[in-house]
């Protein structure tokens, strides 16, 4: 028994490491990749790459730092935040795994978001061994999101399935957040704006860690035949990860900080239904009112 | 050298003899890891006939280098004569100027965080790093700096056919230009081998 699982873990090792021994990066292929570029035919990934990284990830991602910030003060100014009576019964809305699990999430992205941005603007904070130690925290804390992702995507999926009457209606009034009236908003457990948050955090979020897989181990000996089978060489899969990585990554960081406006001032307090599971009655009506139909037909209130 | 002269590397493929001495040198003169390779001599065209030809290629310090253009800390510096240099304390392992190089010539060393991608290493055209000109410390980072000794880069001073030239553009030329104008000049055939020392018997 013991020897077959060191033999497993051996043979699942060298996939992983194995590589290293005969590099596809700087070994026999790197002549292919030399042929390869900017030939007729070949994806031209180099100069897209370079292009792309050197010009556009750092001002797109600084425009994306300040412009929504800034929307946040505007609208917090003009419509403030919505207030709740938090008098009346509560709902249990997130049972406790939910929350642990949310949990974890929150975690890893409180760790990846910020190392992630410092990365991107290694040369402001000078590079060396403090953007060094972001890097690898960066990837320490990737482990930890994607143990938190699987759970969250299937206890999370039928709930989080688009209703177009509901959602369409929601996207229309932009949710209610453009007015100070408290009229009853449709949505269902989630609204709209919950469910886009979703799947680009958890679809988006599980193409960051097959991309950061294959930066990561840079000669990934799995892909190497679904590779072959689609003639691309490694490096430009390496270079393919690397902006999808950084493009999907300026997505996420924006729905981020719209998730944290949302739940700590955008409606007030929240981010308290995550901690101790329970929403306000009040606030289920007018926030969550197909939710809080079903739950009448149901006979649960 | 002139005023805007900027240092090259050029490979005379019709005299490269696929010896790999250049690789070698370079790594026994930087005293490189054996996983670590700055240069690499390859070959084109492999198998086809009056087709094939092998090449010495490493860093070619690009004038407007696509490492330097991507790198997110900022650590490639272009000296005034054209060798691109990089600051491994700024360093931080990310791998993207070997996305973008088209000649696959920054390394990495497996020595950072869990054995992956450790600080890059590449072809300085032995021109040592930033610290301190011939210091310990720019010897142990950056191997020899023997540009600032007046030498030839190793791998061009020990080419054996001299098919790897270094140099700034002008006087490369010329060398080319002189090897292309005399090649077979006043030889009907090759005049030396064993069966005929010291010319025709007959």
């Amino acid at each position: 028994m013991k020897t077959r699982y060191l033999s497993l873990m051996l043979l699942l090792s060298t996939f992983l490491f194995g590589a290293k021994a005969d590099s596809s990066i700087w070994g026999t292929n790197l002549l292919t990749h030399i042929l390869e570029y900017d030939k007729e035919g070949s994806l031209h990934m180099g100069h897209w790459f370079t292009v792309i990284q050197s010009t556009y990830v750092k001002p797109v991602l600084l425009f994306v730092l300040t412009v929504i910030p800034l929307a946040f003060i505007v609208h917090y100014a003009l419509v403030g935040p919505k207030r709740f009576s938090h008098k009346g019964k509560s709902i249990m809305m997130f049972p406790l795994f939910k929350r642990i699990n949310h949990g974890v999430a929150a975690i890893s992205f409180m760790i990846i978001i910020p190392t992630g941005i410092i990365m991107i603007f290694g040369s402001t904070f000078g590079g060396g061994t403090f953007v060094r130690l972001c890097k690898d925290a960066h990837a320490i804390a990737a482990p930890l999101f994607f143990l938190s992702v699987i759970p969250m995507l299937i206890t999370w999926f039928s709930r989080m399935l688009f209703n177009l009457k509901d959602d369409i209606r929601w996207l229309k009034i932009a949710g209610g957040y453009l007015s100070k009236e408290k009229k009853p908003v449709p949505a269902g457990m989630f609204n709209m704006g919950q469910k886009i948050y979703f799947w680009i955090v958890t679809l988006g979020g599980l193409v960051m860690i097959a991309t950061s897989v294959v930066l990561y181990f840079v000669d990934l000996e799995i892909i190497a035949p679904v590779l072959e089978y689609y003639s691309i060489s490694q490096i430009d899969m390496l270079r393919i990860s690397a902006l999808t990585h950084n493009i999907i990554g300026i997505v996420i960081i924006s729905m981020f900080m719209v998730h944290i406006y949302m739940s700590v001032f955008a409606i007030e307090g929240a981010y308290k239904s995550m901690i101790n599971g329970k929403m306000h009655e009040e606030e289920v009506k007018i926030l969550h009112s197909s939710y809080y139909k079903e739950l009448q037909e149901k006979g649960e209130i | 050298m002139g005023e805007y002269a900027r240092m090259n590397f050029f490979c005379d493929e019709r005299r490269c003899i696929k010896c790999d001495g250049c690789s070698v040198a370079c790594a026994e003169a930087h005293e490189l890891p054996d996983y670590i390779s700055r240069r690499k001599v390859i070959t084109m065209h492999e198998g086809i006939e009056n087709m094939e030809y092998s090449l010495s290629i490493a860093c070619m310090h690009c004038t407007d280098a696509p490492c330097q253009q991507v790198c997110p800390v900022d650590c490639f510096y272009i000296r005034e004569d054209g060798i691109v240099l990089h600051d491994k304390d700024k360093c931080i392992g990310c791998a993207y100027c070997l996305y973008a190089c088209p000649f696959g010539a920054p390394q990495f060393p497996l020595d950072g965080a869990f054995g992956t991608k450790g600080v890059m290493d590449k072809c300085t055209m032995c021109a040592g790093g930033p610290e301190e000109t011939n210091s310990h410390a720019e010897r142990e980072l950056y191997g020899q700096n023997r540009i600032s000794e007046g030498k030839v880069p190793v791998c061009a001073a020990m080419c054996s056919t001299k098919a790897l030239l270094v140099g700034d553009s002008a006087s490369i030329s010329d060398i080319y230009r002189e090897r292309v104008l005399s090649a077979g000049h006043g030889v009907t055939k090759q005049p030396y081998g064993w069966d005929v020392a010291y010319g025709n018997k007959k």
